[in-house]
């Protein structure tokens, strides 16, 4: 597609996303957008270091749960707003990873995926158990009213949390867009394809990954965050667990990794098929939402492993 | 970390190695399918637990519907078992061998949420439990308690796995199947069958499966989650071992096994799991491939 | 090509969800949202308490009953001349943030006039909380973490005792126990899974044995659906309370009872939480190993003996056409019946379903004990919502069913103590 076309396409698509509220009022419609948003927007973290990079973590709520942690501890015990809880929440993820990253990053495919697993269950365990950042019980963000910007809390319309999210994802896809034309970009995708030669090219391999995985884990807390502003409840069954990480995976995956929009295309379609069959399917007690999803996921990843975005690259080909 | 805990006394001590070791053997009769299947094409069977959730449930259907002891159909839930696991290859598997490794690794995590959710459409989500197996009771050795189902259960898995070697060692098909794993072209052109042999080794990992799924009904709970539990400890085992080395796991769940138990024990049982991590983390990170794995 | 076909999907897919088309409501219907959990490990539980909740519905709405129930003698509700009750039901999967969004979703979009559920805590605590914002009421019939009542919420009400009234009537009993039976209890054994439920419990009973004079020995938290419980029954075993006190859902205590014949633990009292020690499959699939356990409930079967009604409403409980299986009405659906019927009576009284109105008639509640299938005193709420008419019993298993044996006066039968030891048990 030519240059001109596609900034006009991205533009209107830019419009269309800003309008959104406006012309959809009920909370529903918005919560589905911010959700698809939310989701797009970890999913594109986590491609950073996994569909760039090559480094296939499995434990990425880890960095989701720091951020909400962190941002609502902050909140709760010395009155921070949460908008410096956040950027507080996305240091400490990063060091976080960087402590991660020092020993895991010695091991490869499917050892290192396993022990980012391991990484996720222990961390999930620990905070279970921590009983001063509300171990099992969770945290509860204290309802303040009247809506304000600074506490971050907005009650009577989803609209700014909505404007927040597609903020937020525009930020992840500008991060992700940069680097993917820079030199670091270069390297991560050296480091991906293979990485011994990429080495013995005398890329500074580590340092890479590293840095691939501290870019991740920040957005990512950033994340965790807004989630803990939007839903005013955290705890470790919903920022920590495994099911979250392998989630954010999905959505990536099934969108297409290693690519600009994949993440995007990816949330797009997974968030309101699961609303979807949850909403219409789900009320049976029979799992036939679950059932659908889990056909899907094979299907994808048979048919096209590269996403969507893989499909649509085949087809333009054939067309182009 | 709260909770009042007393000291441990030796006796508590050396029934935790015993619960512990008799545990171990499961996992690796589990844990050897996954990394056979590994060792042979690279792919991690991320729906194992609910393969194992099938074969309990099989078991099960044996038991309710024909009345048959879980240690007489544990030869039919192996051969479902088996069917399974070669279907899987050729119906999924086999399209997924050359796709990136996430596709791989979602392809079957799929299959294991559709397994899991229609186990739940099918059966629901209550508990079901093997009444009155031949194998039940306990015996008292010294001060030590072992339950004969849990007893069964390890000798069982330890004899599968012994089994299992002698055949990848000593027998044609077994050694062409490790030609194929050492080397898939070099195989091919020795006139194996790869496709074949790939189908087998699926078949294989998932009749380990299916008879530690046997035996696990005897004493254990089965409903549709069941397999999660048991999946994670899977994963760390074959990791541990190393993957693609099936004599490897049988150590690595008898250390996991004694982790599990004794982490339990010493430190506190809500932190067990922690304890089966970190020793995966310290092992791999000393070892990066494991205790025994080729790289 | 493909960027516009998916696209186009995705906007579609959006919409179809969104634009649901606002139904007419029609004046003489009464909407009401209900979550449950209905996937997952405890969807059986929810199962069972929307069909009691459909239970409640179909009598009313059908009405010629002869119960003596807050309604159900007409059809429909005769304060809203004879309007019809709509059940709008949703599954939150046992997470907080669905809970939230599909209480958001029930009220703004199906606009249902109340909301009722959602069994787990940290569910109802969410989707509470989207209550109060919208200023919609909320009933809650069985979750039983303390806290939720504690907020002081306008708009929440809650029918069933909570983890505080239980724990005290299984330490009143234990008192009890110690005077009748001439004996000295001095150590207790806390166990309890490591999610709110169980951290609850766990800290209600360690703050009541302070109260009461009893020594903690051992407490232990412990992963819920684990694999295996060796550890904590041999950390047991060498402690050795003199009454062990397990919180768990119905997995653990399946395996809990397993490990401990197997290591031969004999507590001589056991008191649990309910939980996985009331649900219907424990007894039928532990038979004789669950003999002598006591545990706290707010209702049992056999109380039929001084509750008549809830024979006739078991059998229709059976007879559900949702209700396959013919499962008798348990703990937890028992609950979700009495809730509903307790809402419905105050959308009749309030002869109207604006918001304030009906809250003022919940708040206004005054239910005797003899329209109730629960062992209560009555509903009647207190200023914080809870209702302040609630008794909690205790069961013990007996000769393969639940025995009320507590309080005393309502007892069925009499507490066997000590628990059979394994080698005793035939």
């Amino acid at each position: 597609m030519p240059r001109a076309r596609r900034i006009v396409l991205g533009g209107l698509a830019l419009l269309a996303l800003l309008a959104f509220p406006l012309v959809f009022t009920l909370p529903f419609p918005r919560h589905l957008m911010i959700t698809i948003f939310l989701y797009a927007m970890l999913a594109q973290a986590w491609n950073l270091l996994a569909g760039y990079c090559g480094q296939i973590s499995l434990g990425h709520a880890v960095f989701f749960g720091t951020g909400a942690y962190t941002s609502t501890i902050l909140v709760n015990q010395l009155g921070v707003t949460p908008w410096a809880g956040m950027l507080v929440g996305a240091v400490l993820a990063i060091a976080l990873s960087q402590a991660i990253g020092y020993p895991v990053f010695r091991l490869r495919g499917h050892y290192f995926a396993i022990a980012t697993i391991a990484v996720g269950e222990i961390v999930q365990t620990l905070m279970i158990n921590w009983d001063w950042a509300g171990g099992a019980r969770g945290l509860f963000v204290p309802m303040k009213r009247p809506d304000s910007v600074v506490n971050f809390q907005f009650h009577d319309s989803k609209q700014t949390y909505y404007y927040i999210a597609l903020g937020l994802l525009l930020l992840a896809l500008w991060i992700t867009r940069r680097t993917e034309r820079s030199r670091t970009g270069y390297y991560f995708r050296a480091i991906r394809e293979d990485q011994d030669a990429a080495a013995s090219l005398g890329i500074p391999v580590t340092r890479y990954k590293q840095r691939a995985m501290a870019l991740s884990a920040g957005l990512t807390a950033l994340g965790g965050t807004f989630y803990a502003q939007y839903i005013l409840f955290i705890d470790p069954e919903s920022v920590l667990p495994l099911s979250l990480s392998i989630l954010i995976c999905l959505v990536a995956v099934l969108g297409g990794v290693g690519t600009l929009w994949g993440p995007v295309i990816g949330a797009a379609i997974l968030v309101p098929l699961s609303e979807g069959t949850r909403i219409y399917l789900g009320g049976t007690g029979k799992a036939l939402d679950l059932l659908i999803y889990g056909a899907l996921i094979m299907l994808i990843s048979v048919i096209q492993p590269g996403g969507i975005m893989a499909l649509a690259q085949r087809g333009r080909r054939r067309t182009g | 970390m709260r909770g009042r805990l007393p000291a441990v006394t030796v006796e508590v001590l050396l029934q935790g190695v015993v619960s512990g070791l008799m545990m171990g053997f499961v996992y690796a009769l589990i844990a050897a399918g996954l990394s056979l299947i590994f060792g042979l094409m690279e792919i991690v069977n991320f729906a194992h637990g609910e393969f194992l959730m099938l074969a309990m449930f099989a078991t099960f259907w044996a038991w309710a519907l024909w009345r048959l002891d879980p240690l007489v159909s544990l030869p039919l839930t192996a051969g479902v078992l088996f069917l399974l696991g070669i279907a899987t290859y050729h119906g999924l598997i086999r399209w997924i061998l050359a796709a990136p490794m996430l596709a791989q690794i979602f392809a079957t995590f799929g299959l294991a949420i559709f397994l899991r959710s229609l186990a739940q459409a099918l059966w629901g989500v209550d508990f079901h439990l093997v009444k009155d197996p031949w194998v039940q009771g306990r015996v008292s050795l010294g001060g030590l308690f072992i339950g004969l189902p849990q007893l069964v259960a390890s000798v069982g898995a330890l004899v599968a796995f012994v089994f299992l070697n002698w055949f990848i060692g000593r027998t044609e098909t077994g050694l062409a199947l490790q030609a194929t794993a050492q080397d898939r072209q070099a195989a091919s052109l020795m006139g194996i069958d790869t496709d074949r042999m790939f189908a087998l080794g699926w078949g294989i990992g998932s009749a380990c499966v299916g008879v530690a799924g046997a035996l696990l009904a005897i004493f254990f709970y089965i409903f549709p989650d069941v397999g999660s539990t048991f999946a994670l400890m899977a994963y760390v085992t074959v990791a541990l071992g190393g993957f693609g080395n099936v004599p490897g796991t049988l150590a690595a769940g008898v250390v996991v096994g004694l982790v599990e138990v004794l982490g339990g024990l010493l430190i506190a049982p809500a932190l067990k799991y922690v304890a089966v991590f970190l020793i995966y983390l310290v092992v791999v990170l000393w070892r990066p491939q494991g205790l025994f794995g080729r790289f | 090509m493909i960027y516009r076909v998916i696209a186009l999907l995705s906007l579609a897919s959006v919409l179809a969800l969104t634009s649901q088309p606002a139904l007419a409501q029609a004046p003489k219907e009464v909407v009401i949202g209900v979550l449950y959990p209905l996937s997952g490990p405890v969807a059986q539980v929810g199962i069972d308490s929307v069909n009691a909740v459909k239970l409640v519905t179909e009598m009313i709405n059908s009405g010629g009953s002869s119960l003596n129930l807050p309604l159900g003698k007409t059809a429909g509700l005769p304060g809203l001349g004879g309007a019809k009750i709509r059940l709008v039901i949703v599954d939150h999967q046992g997470k907080p943030d669905v809970g939230q969004s599909e209480a958001e979703r029930l009220i703004t979009q199906e606009k249902v006039h109340a909301l009722f559920g959602a069994y787990f805590s940290s569910v109802t605590a969410t989707a509470s909380q989207v209550a109060e914002r919208y200023g919609v009421p909320f009933l809650n019939a069985e979750s039983s973490s303390p806290g939720l009542t504690d907020r002081g919420f306008k708009w929440f009400f809650r029918t069933s005792p909570h983890d505080g009234h239980f724990s005290v009537a299984m330490f009143d009993f234990m008192k009890d126990l110690e005077k009748r039976r001439n004996l000295k209890i001095k150590t207790l054994g806390i166990m309890h899974e490591d999610t709110l439920f169980g951290v609850d419990s766990a800290k209600v009973q360690e703050e009541l044995a302070k109260k009461y004079g009893y020594d903690v020995a051992v407490k232990m938290a412990y992963r819920a659906k684990t694999t295996n419980l060796e550890a904590e029954v041999g950390k047991l075993k060498a402690s050795n309370p003199d009454v062990f006190l397990p919180t768990s859902y119905t997995s653990d205590a399946f395996l809990f009872v397993k490990t401990a014949k197997n290591l031969d633990y004999n507590p001589k009292l056991l008191i649990a939480q309910n939980a996985g020690w009331t649900d219907p499959t424990f007894l039928t699939e532990m038979g004789k190993d669950a003999e002598g356990h006591i545990t706290r409930a707010p209702f049992s079967i056999d109380l039929a003996n001084k509750k008549p009604m809830i024979k006739p409403v078991n059998e229709l409980f059976k007879k559900l056409k949702d209700n396959p299986g013919g499962r008798d009405i348990s703990d937890v659906p028992a609950r979700a019946f009495t809730g509903f019927m307790t809402l419905a009576d105050a959308i009749n009284r309030a002869k109207s379903v604006t918001p304030e109105e009906v809250r003022k008639a919940l708040a206004a509640t005054n239910i005797p004990a003899e329209q109730l299938i629960m062992p209560w005193g009555g509903v009647k709420f207190d200023e914080k919502g809870q209702n302040t008419g609630v008794r909690a019993i205790l069961l013990q298993v007996q000769k393969g069913a639940y025995a009320t044996i507590y309080p005393f006066e309502l007892a069925a039968a009499d507490v066997v103590y000590p628990m059979p030891a394994w080698k005793d048990r035939k």
